[in-house]
């Protein structure tokens, strides 16, 4: 058999098309997509595209959420040669005026749920060439753009895939991060970023076409993409469920599908364990092989409940990594799960994780310093944004902005973010460790600790905390915390919330939680 | 007879669609159509707690009982019936 190249990302696809045409790639409610039917659909996309002039160099974006639509416009911008820019399904009209500014793209692919966001974002000033959307429900006029029905114009093309050269150093996506200060910034990654990551994660999940993952992350989130290219790396399936609100429902269908891997950030598996009947699900969950999490720290408290409310079996893997590095750097063992519970675990395959001083020195002795990495996987730099490459981008590799150090055994842990250095009155302060203190109090849902700026003490300590029950208070909460903390590590302000605010990827957002601080303070 | 969906329409509307409710049918699914986001089903669901003086469990945080003003219509009153 000949070797098939899968040096770009949608090549993932194209092979298991061709290996698998009939294998259900993706669920989501009534639909049932197989490899060669998304395939087709792609080529189709792809052809029209070039066909009107789209491909290498040409930028186009997606503001879809997840569905087989989604899949079908992110590999058909890829295979025309073209960069897909992914945003958030929730995006405002302010946040897209930014990115078509910035971007510059020709195309927009969307749905009709996003009409009256579009028309409220003068997409006419951008020199938009197209918008292709799912349906169409609002009346355009006066605009110099055309607007066209996505199924209807792509139908008559060829489901061949197209034969033109990429390069595997293009660029292949341009994902939006805010980070821990206010302005997105676009993440450039190349195919070859993407692929190698998607190897990688291939490679220490032990993926195969057996695993049918379950999809509550959104795709335009770098996590969530990842758990499609890998899946359609190892011609697996993917369920989408886009109603993660209902947790229950979400089980349900996990037991259904005999899911056997699930992907979350800390808050989902708050939610699972805390909102949902998740601990009732434990035996009729046998199908589920592993469950992962990534997008921040989640405590101690919550990985242990977790372990217990799984089955026996199901393998939990810890993992770190930023969008900067096309999703993944490191992982935990799932069999070093206990033994190192505050760890982000090693490097995964290909990458190569450093500690360094301010100086670019690698630091050996177990201290403090910035976790670096470097590997394929990194991006080429930040959309029109060389200034900001420069600081993040170097020889030694990419610098994440997080404070950590190695252990005696060579397990990498992180002790807070450099720019979000806690000191009170002189005193370091890992917002972690107070964040897990808080949960393992057992009467706390979520928790956010943030440093107010004080002239006298440097930072004075504040707490958003949704706490599990209504009849919770702040003074219990910090009576419980005063039991496992020193005075000086205890929250001198506390705001009670009924959940805390969120982006649409499921984190945590930590500047609406200043905002919550700072508006009942005044 | 309470009108559920009257009270929480007005909810809705006040409190996640600025007070513009043209959109906003009995069917609508509140998730599928971006009415509300999954942080907001939790104050819905604060609300219709506290609102219809009931309290709903875990298993029942569905879209079959939530998603929309019919299906929470339809919901409520089964277990208003039961109370």
């Amino acid at each position: 058999m000949v070797q098939l190249s899968q040096t770009l990302v949608h090549h993932f696809l194209e092979y298991s098309a061709i290996t698998k045409p009939d294998k259900t790639a993706l669920i989501h409610e009534d639909v049932r997509a197989t490899y060669k039917q998304i395939n087709s659909e792609a080529n189709k996309l792809a052809r029209w595209l070039l066909d009107h002039n789209i491909t290498n160099g040409d930028r186009v974006i997606l503001i879809l959420e997840n569905c087989v639509e989604y899949v079908i416009g992110y590999y058909g911008v890829l295979k025309a040669g073209a960069a897909v820019i992914s945003l958030s399904s929730d995006i405002k009209p302010e946040g897209l005026k930014f990115c078509l500014g910035e971007i510059e793209p020709k195309v927009i692919i969307s749905s009709s749920k996003r009409e009256r966001l579009l028309q409220n974002s003068s997409i006419d000033s951008f020199n938009i060439k197209y918008l292709l959307l799912n349906k169409i429900k609002h009346t355009w006029n006066n605009i110099s753009f055309k607007v066209f029905l996505l199924d209807k114009v792509i139908r008559d093309y060829s489901t061949l895939n197209p034969d033109i050269s990429v390069k595997e150093d293009a660029l292949s996506s341009i994902i939006y991060t805010s980070g821990s200060t206010g302005k997105p910034k676009g993440v450039m990654l190349s195919h070859t970023n993407i692929v190698a990551n998607t190897r990688s994660i291939c490679q220490y999940l032990k993926l195969t076409d057996k695993d049918i993952q379950m999809v509550v992350l959104p795709f335009f989130y770098v996590m969530g993409k990842s758990l499609l290219n890998t899946h359609f790396a190892v011609g697996g399936t993917i369920v989408i469920n886009n109603k993660f609100a209902f947790p229950a429902s979400v089980l349900n269908q996990m037991v259904q599908e005999k899911i056997t891997g699930f992907s979350g950030v800390p808050s989902t598996y708050a939610y699972l364990l805390h909102r949902s009947p998740l601990k009732k699900f434990k035996d009729k969950l046998n199908s589920i092989r592993y469950c992962s999490q990534a997008g921040g720290h989640m405590s101690k408290q919550i990985k242990m409940e977790l372990k217990s409310a799984l089955p026996e079996k199901t393998k939990i893997y810890i993992m770190y990594g930023a969008t900067e590095a096309s999703a993944r750097l490191t992982y935990l063992d799932p069999d070093m799960f206990e033994d190192k519970i505050d760890s982000i675990g090693k490097a995964i395959s290909g990458v190569k994780m450093r500690i360094m001083d301010e100086n670019g020195c690698e630091i050996t002795d177990g201290q403090t310093g910035e976790l670096v990495g470097s590997g394929q996987n990194i991006m080429m730099g930040y959309w029109k944004d060389i200034s900001l490459t420069k600081k993040v981008l170097d020889h030694n590799g990419y610098h994440t902005g997080d404070l950590g150090y190695k252990d005696k055994e060579g397990f990498l842990h992180v002790v807070g973010r450099k720019d979000n250095l806690l000191k009170v009155g002189g005193h370091r302060i890992n917002s972690n460790e107070l964040e897990d203190v808080f949960l393992a109090t057992e009467l706390v849902l979520e928790v956010a600790i943030l440093g107010i700026s004080d002239s006298l003490m440097g930072h004075k300590l504040a707490a958003v905390v949704a706490p599990k029950n209504n009849d919770i208070d702040a003074k219990q909460l910090l009576g419980e915390c005063a039991k496992r903390l020193p005075k000086f590590k205890l929250p001198s302000i506390v705001r009670i919330v009924r959940v805390l605010p969120k982006g649409a990827n499921g984190k945590i957002d930590r500047e609406k939680c200043f905002e919550i601080v700072n508006k009942t303070a005044n | 007879m309470i009108d559920i969906k009257k009270k929480v329409r007005a909810f809705i509307v006040e409190n996640f669609l600025f007070g513009v409710d043209d959109e906003l049918t009995d069917a609508t699914s509140f998730l599928e159509d971006g009415v509300i986001d999954s942080t907001g089903i939790l104050e819905l669901v604060e609300f219709i707690e506290e609102e219809f003086s009931m309290s709903i469990d875990e298993e029942e945080l569905m879209p079959e009982n939530l998603d929309s003003l019919n299906n929470i219509e339809l919901f409520l009153t089964n277990k208003l019936q039961k109370k």
